[in-house]
């Protein structure tokens, strides 16, 4: 699969100017390629999509932007170096000499970084689009998620030009005037961002500390001066070297040229939609505005009236310091020692890349003419720079001029009331023309440093704190500046009628209704329940009443009911319970903890562990539990999708014997409520699908349920579907409370629209109505992700979804290195019909087969009903997929649905068949549902092509997740340790077979925990070898100890009973 | 000098729409000094020589104002507009001086005259501002004997608005450009510290932070791939300004002395950046709001 990426060009050349920026997105794809190394010229990428092909995949994604014409970028990459050991090329020294003897290629997004990694030009191919078209190409660009074809930034570049369409909606931009930097350049109007602001110097700072260098590395494109007619950008060598020698640029720091970035965008914007009203006009004027809505933006003035124009816009936004430096002044207030002392200010440089980097005004003065150094930062004529900042400073506060009545101060005194108009007023202002200022942390202003509450609180001495409605203990005192103060203490000082006064050692600013909101706390003396202790304690900055909660203090019990709400402390382990027959290991009884937590505050849960870490076992535990409490009164309802029911009564029946567990599925199920009640007798769990749900609704909803389970729960997600809806509606209780527990492996919490379905699943009150959460969570995370929705959201759902992940670090320990997963799946009526005519057609055959003969059809019997157990299609010699394909068989239908759920989570598997032919159509199938390559490494694949494949795997970034493979043809040799996920189809007799092919992913170099997935169709051949293995029956050391022999000795007897099929 | 007349007045406030009230201070006392010109016919035909465009350029050459001002002849006359210049002593006396406040450095590079820098200039006992119109020296190719001729004087008014564009122009008519003004400034400024550290006997170094190393991206090189943040919580939705917080109201007049014969133009060119700027205002939001539809 290919990447897209997108780095800007300082300048590429079009027919009509020279210099003129642009946008080139190009896109990396994987393919064998050897090292090179820059010659006269930088080597051309040797993995860019070439531009024909670029256009139609953006075409194909819907995304070909408008404006494109084909370019050549040169780009600074991160390389790899590779020693050459071809013998050098006899060349004259002349040339020899120019070159450099570097060989390499460069490096992937998402590629193993290697220990040195070299910088190095490379000629990337691609388009470059205008910089107005890339503005509407970039406005349409996803603001959030991660996208597999789209490199991360672009993300990045959509929210640059996000924060440009704020700033021209804001009018945060002015009109200037740019002089020619050199006999190429003319002098161009330009519309330029004003960043002074506080809030938007913080973005430019975030923007660049966090910008991909990706999308700057451009070096300069320096153009040969002769005349050129092509259209295309492309690098002509011999007139290029003369103009580009090599050169790579090293990282610098990116402030400036964000912010330069950031102009072109609004320039390209504004530019386009400004239309130009001449009348009126001194010439002057007309010649700017003409040349502001040009599309080249030049001005046509005699050099000295250009430079007018100039100073006079420069000076016009110098006003309101628009301009972004490497350092500006700053202010910094201490408070004074004593009640009625005077407040010091401070003079100093800050860097504006790092307030934390500053120099106090002496270095600034000291440095004279020369640079001074902040961190990296280089700030020229700091004096100069310093002076600048204080001179716009006084504009704002006026007592400042005062305190710079020397030639070099370095701090001032105010008074209490200057102190206080800094503080509430000037500070924004000074903020806002780009002065920097700092308070001291009791007055730097947000809730912290407003009057609030400390809260003490405890459960009552009665209370096990299992009901949220229930009242707690609690006393609160009032707080300020991070010192407790009483009613008495506040009104003290509300009398002393100074807007900053010291409490306690630290100087805090009173607001005008601090006292009255105090006094009406006072007078409701409100109640405080569990509910608003977990809300309160959820979240920073709650308020109660209008005063914000500095403190919280909860008492060692409700401490202990808040923490495992809020999961800051794994929930207490439970061990199994007794009748558990199987082992737990420590994460499942934190699990299994955490589920009866829950249970007892009559809240949902989802379990939405890892797949591998055993939900069906933590949930049977939990049943298990509550039956040996002797709680399970009542039959609990499991949904599940068809087809895991047969894995569900496995495992119940294995791991919990004593549970009663009956399917309410097919045919001859239950119709009436009678008949259900009749059946539901001493059972404790009902597994149903939810297909039959949806039918079978008003018998189920009849049934005085305990609680309901669904497991793969993202079956739900769609709200209006009628399965979610009749999911939902069956687990709201009539008149009893019913649990509600849903098992899923998918990150539900990162999935915002599949969590309303789940959580009215779950609680219905947490999210409230779809609506509200539609409008309120989904579309602004979804659209804008919008960071402070979804950490709410998150708040508000993740103490009812506890996640545990293979490789968290307390679960991983637990776990052994490879982990066995059986998939028990059914047959389908058409896998079925022809399993039973198969063996009917067979067996008598084979009984009055001459002994010669015999062995051959006993096998030829196994193969064709092991294919049977795989698809239909592969026992009838069907070539292609037809339609269906994926519902005839039960066996594909569990596979697709347990593939979506790995591959999404990111990871990678290997998939091993003994059939070539089940090989080539699962390759279709699956190539055609994902609409993606699978590839498939079989015995007819070349050598190099198997070479191909396995490096692809191992190594492309952005290569396939999925290989399938024969277990003929891969099964030795291969190392493909990049898959975590191993999927043995079909069985093959000898677990030694299955093992060695199992250790391609399980071997040195594998740094994951493998799960290795077995399919088993129960009740058919392949359960019975199944067992046969794992009982190590006499007959399986004699399958294991020689091979396929043995079946010719079978007994027609022996035999009928190995593949008959059993129900159940 | 009196400005009573009718016709003086008509000239002072009309050279800008503002009037004299809100021009700054310099800009101000510079219109008083030729305002104070006896002969106020000549003044007024001046004043319309300057609004109609007849002054065809204006350049700063050194110490020296050029200009060209189109008369009754064929050829624009050719202008020449000096003071007299501070020697190289005097401007040692007004450095030293203007150092000693620090707030006059920083508000002449903020682009505000000080209100008290004629204080710096006592110290060599010349001024800056000339005193007296007779100290503006000028010369004109006119066959006009009387000096200042309308040309000059239209010169005059025209540079009035100059200053305000830039305050270091009158530096520069006195002899020291701004480069070299501040330059010499910040020389005179480390002179005094080293002075005052020497006299506290400090040896506590002017610390300078030490430079540091290389780019991040240098030791990860998949920062030049990695983007994880969010988007900015204030840029989820697209509002416009809050009244008058657009960078144009700001910024405030252009500070571009403009042709009198477009009395109007600065305004009608503002006004009409404002009326465009809504509209911006209004495309963008529609395109945000249009994001992922």
């Amino acid at each position: 699969m290919s990447l897209l990426h997108a780095t800007w060009l300082p300048a590429i050349r079009t027919p009509t100017s020279c210099g003129r920026p642009a946008l080139l997105v190009w896109a990396d794809t994987w393919r064998v390629a050897t090292p090179k190394g820059p010659e006269e010229t930088p080597a051309i990428h040797p993995f860019t999509l070439n531009p024909k092909e670029l256009r139609l995949w953006l075409k194909n994604k819907n995304i070909l932007p408008d404006g494109i014409i084909d370019a050549t970028g040169c780009l600074t990459l991160p390389s790899r170096s590779i020693k050459s050991n071809l013998p050098k090329k006899t060349q004259s020294k002349e040339v020899v000499h120019q070159q450099s003897n570097w060989r390499g290629l460069p490096l992937q997004a998402g590629e193993p970084i290697p220990k040195a990694c070299e910088w190095w030009p490379w000629q990337v191919h691609g388009l470059a689009i205008q910089p107005y078209e890339a503005t509407m190409w970039l406005s349409q660009l996803p603001l959030s998620g991660k996208y597999p074809d789209l490199a991360d930034e672009l993300r990045w570049w959509s929210h640059l030009q996000r924060w440009a369409l704020s700033l021209i909606a804001r009018g945060r931009w002015l009109p200037q005037v740019e002089l020619s930097r050199g006999e190429c350049y003319p002098h161009r109007a330009r519309w330029v961002p004003l960043l002074n602001h506080e809030d938007d110097r913080r973005r430019l700072e975030e923007l660049a500390a966090k910008l991909p260098l990706v999308a700057t590395c451009a070096l300069p494109w320096r153009e040969p001066t002769a005349k050129r007619s092509n259209r295309t950008t492309r690098l002509r060598p011999e007139a290029m070297r003369a103009s580009n020698p090599i050169a790579s640029c090293r990282p610098r720091s990116g402030r400036l040229r964000v912010a330069k970035l950031l102009e072109e965008l609004i320039d390209a914007q504004i530019r386009k939609d400004f239309e130009p009203n001449i009348k009126d006009l001194d010439p002057l004027l007309t010649t700017w505005q003409e040349a502001l809505g040009s599309e080249t933006g030049v001005i046509k003035l005699p050099n000295e009236e250009a430079e007018r124009l100039a100073a006079a816009s420069k000076h016009w936004r110098e006003g309101i310091a628009g301009n972004v430096g490497a350092a500006r002044a700053c202010l910094e207030l201490s408070t004074p020692n004593n009640d009625e002392g005077l407040w010091n200010l401070q003079f100093t440089l800050q860097a504006e890349a790092d307030p934390s980097l500053k120099v106090p005004a002496g270095s600034a003065w000291a440095a004279g003419s020369k640079s001074i150094q902040l961190g990296e930062i280089r700030v020229d004529n700091p004096g100069e720079v310093l002076l600048e900042g204080l001179g716009r400073a006084i504009a704002v506060f006026e007592p400042l001029e005062r305190g710079l009545d020397s030639a070099t101060p370095s701090s001032m005194q105010l008074t209490p009331a200057e102190a206080f108009v800094l503080v509430r007023t000037a500070t924004n202002q000074l903020r806002n023309v780009g002065v920097g200022v700092e308070l001291p942390a009791s007055l730097s202003g947000g809730l912290a440093s407003r009057l609030g509450l400390a809260i003490k609180a405890e459960l009552a001495e009665t209370s096990k704190g299992f009901t949220l409605g229930e009242s707690l203990v609690w006393n609160w005192e009032l707080m300020i500046g991070g010192a407790t103060l009483t009613l008495h203490q506040l009104e003290k000082l509300v009398s002393k009628k100074s807007p900053l006064v010291q409490h306690k050692d630290s100087w805090i600013e009173l607001r005008p209704n601090d006292l009255k909101n105090a006094e009406q706390f006072f007078q409701a003396n409100p109640n405080l329940s569990l509910d608003d202790a977990l809300g309160l304690t959820a979240t920073d900055g709650n308020t109660l009443m209008r005063l914000p909660v500095h403190q919280f203090e909860a008492g060692p019990r409700l401490q202990g009911v808040l923490d495992q709400y809020h999961q800051q402390k794994a929930p207490d382990p439970l061990a199994a319970p007794t009748g558990f027959s199987g082992q737990l290991r420590p994460y499942q009884e934190r699990g299994l903890g955490w589920l009866s937590f829950l249970h007892r505050f009559d809240q949902g849960a989802c379990l939405a562990d890892d797949m591998g870490l055993g939900k069906t076992i933590q949930l049977l535990a939990f049943l298990q539990h509550l039956k040996s409490e002797k709680e399970l009164n009542r039959p609990v309802l499991l949904i599940a999708p068809t087809s895991v029911l047969t894995n569900w009564k496995r495992e119940a029946y294995s791991f919990t014997p004593e549970l009663n567990v009956q399917e309410h599925y097919g045919p001859k199920r239950a119709t009436t409520k009678q008949e259900l009640q009749k059946e539901l007798k001493g059972i404790d769990l009902l597994i149903t699908s939810y297909g039959l749900i949806q039918r079978d609704i008003e018998l189920l909803k009849a049934i005085d349920w305990q609680g309901i389970v669904i497991d793969e729960a993202q079956a739900i997600k769609n709200p209006a579907a009628k399965q979610s809806q009749a999911t939902r509606d069956i687990a709201r209780s009539i008149n009893k409370a019913r649990f509600r527990i849903a098992l899923t492996g998918t990150p539900v919490e990162n999935r915002v629209s599949e969590l309303w379905a789940l959580m009215d699943f779950l609680n219905p009150k947490v999210l409230g109505q779809e609506d509200f959460f539609h409008q309120r969570y989904r579309l602004p995370i979804e659209r804008y992700g919008d960071i402070s929705s979804l950490k709410d959201l998150k708040s508000r759902v993740s103490p009812f979804i506890l996640r545990r992940l293979k490789t968290d670090k307390s679960i991983i320990s637990d776990l052994p290195e490879k982990i066995e997963l059986n998939e028990w799946v059914k047959l389908s009526q058409e896998q079925k019909a022809l399993y039973n005519q198969t063996i009917a057609d067979t067996l008598d055959a084979i009984a009055t087969a001459p002994r010669g003969q015999r062995q051959g059809k006993i096998l030829g019997l196994l193969t064709r009903l092991k294919q049977i157990c795989n698809h239909p299609a592969l026992a009838l010699k069907e070539e292609t997929v037809g339609k269906d394909f994926i519902s005839r068989s039960r066996k594909l239908e569990r596979l697709e649905e347990v593939l979506e759920e790995v591959l999404e989570a990111g990871d990678r598997a290997l998939l091993f068949t003994q059939f070539a032919e089940w090989g080539h159509l699962l390759k279709e199938c699956l190539e055609k549902k994902w609409a993606c390559e699978v590839p498939f490494l079989h015995g007819g694949t070349s050598k190099a092509a198997r070479q191909a494949m396995v490096d692809r795997f191992q190594q492309d970034p952005r290569g396939p997740q999925l290989i399938l493979l024969s277990l003929k043809a891969g099964g030795v040799g291969l190392n493909l340790t990049r898959a975590s996920h191993v999927f043995h189809i079909d069985r093959w007799w000898n677990p030694a077979v299955e093992n060695q092919a199992t250790d391609r992913a399980y071997r040195i170099g594998q740094t994951n925990r493998v799960i290795v997935h077995k399919f088993v169709t129960s009740g058919s051949v392949e359960e019975k070898i199944d067992q046969m293995i794992r009982r190590k029956s006499q007959l399986a050391e004699d399958i294991v100890g020689s091979g396929e022999e043995w079946l010719g000795k079978l007994e027609v007897n022996q035999l009928r009973e190995l593949v008959s099929l059993e129900e159940g | 000098m009196t400005h009573s007349t009718n016709e003086n007045q008509t000239i002072t406030t009309s050279l800008t729409d503002q009037g004299l009230g809100e021009q700054p201070w310099w800009v101000e006392q510079w219109m008083e000094l030729i305002n104070s010109y006896r002969f106020k016919k000549r003044l007024a035909r001046a004043w319309i020589y300057a609004r109609e465009g007849n002054v065809t350029s204006i350049r700063f050459e050194g110490r020296r104002v050029h200009a060209r001002v189109q008369g009754t002849d064929e050829e624009p006359y050719k202008v020449k507009l000096w003071l007299d210049v501070l020697n190289d002593e005097d401007w040692e006396y007004v450095l030293e001086a203007l150092t000693q406040k620090a707030s006059w450095s920083a508000q002449l590079l903020a682009g505000i005259m000080p209100v008290d820098i004629e204080r710096a200039f006592a110290a060599s006992g010349k001024r800056l501002f000339p005193f007296k119109l007779q100290e503006v020296r000028s010369e004109c190719s006119c066959p006009d004997k009387a000096n200042p001729c309308k040309h000059i004087s239209a010169i005059y008014f025209l540079m009035g608005d100059r200053f305000r564009e830039d305050p270091f122009v009158l530096f520069q008519l006195r002899g020291r450009t701004r480069h070299q003004l501040i330059k010499d400034l910040a020389k005179q400024r480390l002179k005094v510290i080293k002075q005052l550290m020497a006299e506290a006997g400090s040896t506590a170094s002017i610390n300078q932070l030490t430079p540091t190393h290389s780019h991040k991206a240098l030791i990860n090189p998949s920062l030049w791939w990695n983007y994880e943040a969010n988007l900015d919580s204030e840029l989820v939705v697209i509002t416009p300004s809050m009244e008058g917080d657009t960078g144009l109201s700001s910024a405030g007049d252009l500070p571009l002395a403009e042709e009198p014969r477009f009395p109007k133009a600065r305004q009608v060119f503002l006004q009409h950046l404002n009326v465009e700027g809504q509209r911006f205002a209004q495309l963008a939001m529609l395109k945000a709001m249009n994001k992922g539809e």
